[in-house]
């Protein structure tokens, strides 16, 4: 079963952690990677950029609008999401567990459907198979 | 709580809370000091696993709690001080698990204010940049003068010269009205840029303070265009500042020597600051609203869109240009063209172009250095030599100065 691991945080917290702060962030994701890879449970990893970057598509009558921004103002901003191919809900857990769980809060949701595909404008992102 | 990740919480609730201080007792000096207060608290009762749902109202509470008792000392000294700030009871203690949520908007127009006070165009550029840094990303006096490479007791004067100013001209802050908006938004972001160069432009100052301000400036753009997504201008801020920094471990050697675009190795640029900067322009640039701040942007992208420097596309950057000389005319804007105008079209006519700038920057070295280079290459030997020397005299740093005498002492065959 495939399950996303939806990672929220400040962004305003995020931009103030010091290089040791981000480090120690880095450490973790870098023990759930190594984790998740060993027992092959590691799908995919996704960071986004951020929510300045965003802008939100809406439609009005028969016009598309798109407004500058994420679709909501909250505190805590979504940032990223893993997935993992892991038989239980337990297996899940327990790799978050690794993941740093001081600042943000950190959500697993089951994945109902998943597709993927070569990427062709993306020539940076990380693409590793192993 | 780890007092280490406990200062980051500050840190990172910092502009919001001396903003929102700031609306309150309308006195960025009060909010100041409140604010410090309030963090002396939190730093005392937070702990890690136990931190309040919203550190920033959390803090807000506090400070504002701090400022009031200020305020009742000062009224018991001074008989006389003002009556219209009674405090305002809101029946929340801040050890409470107290949940004031404040509405986006109105953090909106309290940073916006915060940071228009800060760069008020009654402030010369430097106190701009060292109250925007005091007050509103919290550096230390120390650090800030570490920046500019005076000494603190020089620069605690110039921050103490900055409040005055502010104060004499008893800035009545009125809600303003779009195209005040718009200006206020050009006020702040040039300032931020202002912040940014700072940190770039090696001048002078230790390599680690400067990297500081970059990532401040960074800092302030995120806030500012997380909370104004809509103003492209503040994307414009953001994406030049990204993208100048992704140049950051090219652009100077092991030694400190700078390193000219030309010579700079690509591969060391920061793809990820410049595919963040490269979006964030290309969203702000659908508004078709275009300001200088996302010009500078668009010429700087346009660079990292050459993988060598011989496939840099200079029809693009004249055409770049020239719209920042129509949006923002200034010497240094043509300076810069007439670089562009010698790949397209040669020496000499990028020589006349900079005719008409021998008086606006006949102090500025660099008009000079680049006089000789267009000079020389069509064969003005003597009158290269006379203009390097004259770019060395004016040169400001020693790494300026290597870099014009490298040159120099690559021309004496030709000579």
């Amino acid at each position: 079963m495939l399950f996303s691991v939806l990672i929220y945080a400040s962004e305003d917290f995020i931009d103030a952690v010091t290089p040791e702060e981000h480090a120690e962030i880095m450490r973790h994701h870098r023990a759930f990677h190594e984790h998740t890879k060993s027992n092959k449970h590691f799908a995919a990893a996704t960071k986004l950029m951020s929510t300045g970057t965003a802008v939100t598509i809406n439609k009005e009558s028969d016009d598309y609008v798109v407004t500058d921004g994420p679709f909501a103002e909250t505190k805590e901003q979504f940032m990223g999401f893993y997935l993992l191919d892991c038989s239980s809900l337990e297996e899940a857990i327990d790799a978050v567990k690794l993941l740093p769980l001081d600042h943000g809060r950190v959500e697993v949701r089951p994945v109902e459907y998943f597709e993927g595909a070569d990427f062709k404008n993306a020539e940076r992102l990380v693409i590793d198979a192993s | 709580m780890q007092s280490a990740w406990l200062s980051t919480h500050l840190r990172a609730a910092r502009p919001r809370v001396v903003a929102a201080l700031n609306r309150a007792f309308g006195d960025i000096d009060l909010a100041e000091d409140a604010f410090q207060e309030a963090s002396l608290k939190a730093l005392k009762s937070w702990r890690r696993d136990e931190l309040p749902k919203d550190p920033t109202a959390w803090l807000i509470v506090a400070g504002r709690n701090a400022g009031i008792d200020a305020f009742r000392k000062k009224r018991r000294e001074t008989p006389a001080a003002p009556e219209d700030l009674e405090p305002v009871h809101d029946g929340s203690h801040p050890e409470d698990d107290m949940t004031v949520s404040l509405d986006q908007s109105v953090y909106r127009d309290d940073i916006l204010r915060l940071l228009f006070t800060c760069c008020h165009p009654v402030l010369r550029r430097d106190q701009q940049i060292a109250l925007a840094l005091k007050i509103v990303a919290g550096l230390s006096v120390d650090e800030i003068a570490r920046a500019f490479l005076v000494q603190p007791k020089t620069m605690e004067q110039r921050i103490t010269r900055a409040k005055k100013r502010l104060q004499a001209a008893k800035l009545r802050y009125e809600e303003p009205d779009a195209s005040a908006r718009a200006a206020r938004f050009s006020v702040v972001a040039n300032a931020i840029y202002l912040v940014f160069n700072e940190g770039y432009s090696a001048s002078h100052g230790e390599d680690l303070i400067r990297e500081t301000l970059c990532e401040e400036a960074i800092r302030l753009a995120r806030l500012l265009v997380r909370l104004f997504p809509e103003e492209p201008e503040l994307r414009g801020l953001l994406a030049l500042c990204l993208i100048q920094h992704s140049r950051r471990s090219a652009r100077l050697t092991a030694d400190g020597e700078a390193v000219t675009l030309e010579q700079q190795d690509r591969l060391k640029w920061d793809r990820t600051l410049i595919a963040e900067g490269t979006v964030l322009l290309e969203a702000a640039l659908r508004k078709a609203t275009p300001g200088p701040l996302q010009v500078e942007a668009a010429i700087a992208a346009t660079h990292t869109r050459a993988a060598r420097y011989e496939d840099t596309d200079w029809a693009e950057l004249d055409r770049l240009y020239r719209a920042l000389e129509i949006i923002r005319p200034s010497p240094v804007v043509t300076l810069n063209r007439a670089v562009v105008i010698a790949k397209l079209k040669g020496p000499a006519e990028a020589l006349r172009n900079l005719e008409h700038l021998a008086t606006p920057l006949q102090r500025y070295a660099s008009y000079y250095a680049l006089r000789a280079s267009l000079m020389h290459e069509i064969g003005l030997s003597n009158e290269a030599r006379l203009n390097f020397e004259r770019a060395l005299e004016l040169s400001g740093t020693d790494a300026e100065r290597r870099h014009i005498e490298r040159k120099l002492a690559s021309l004496v065959p030709a000579i």
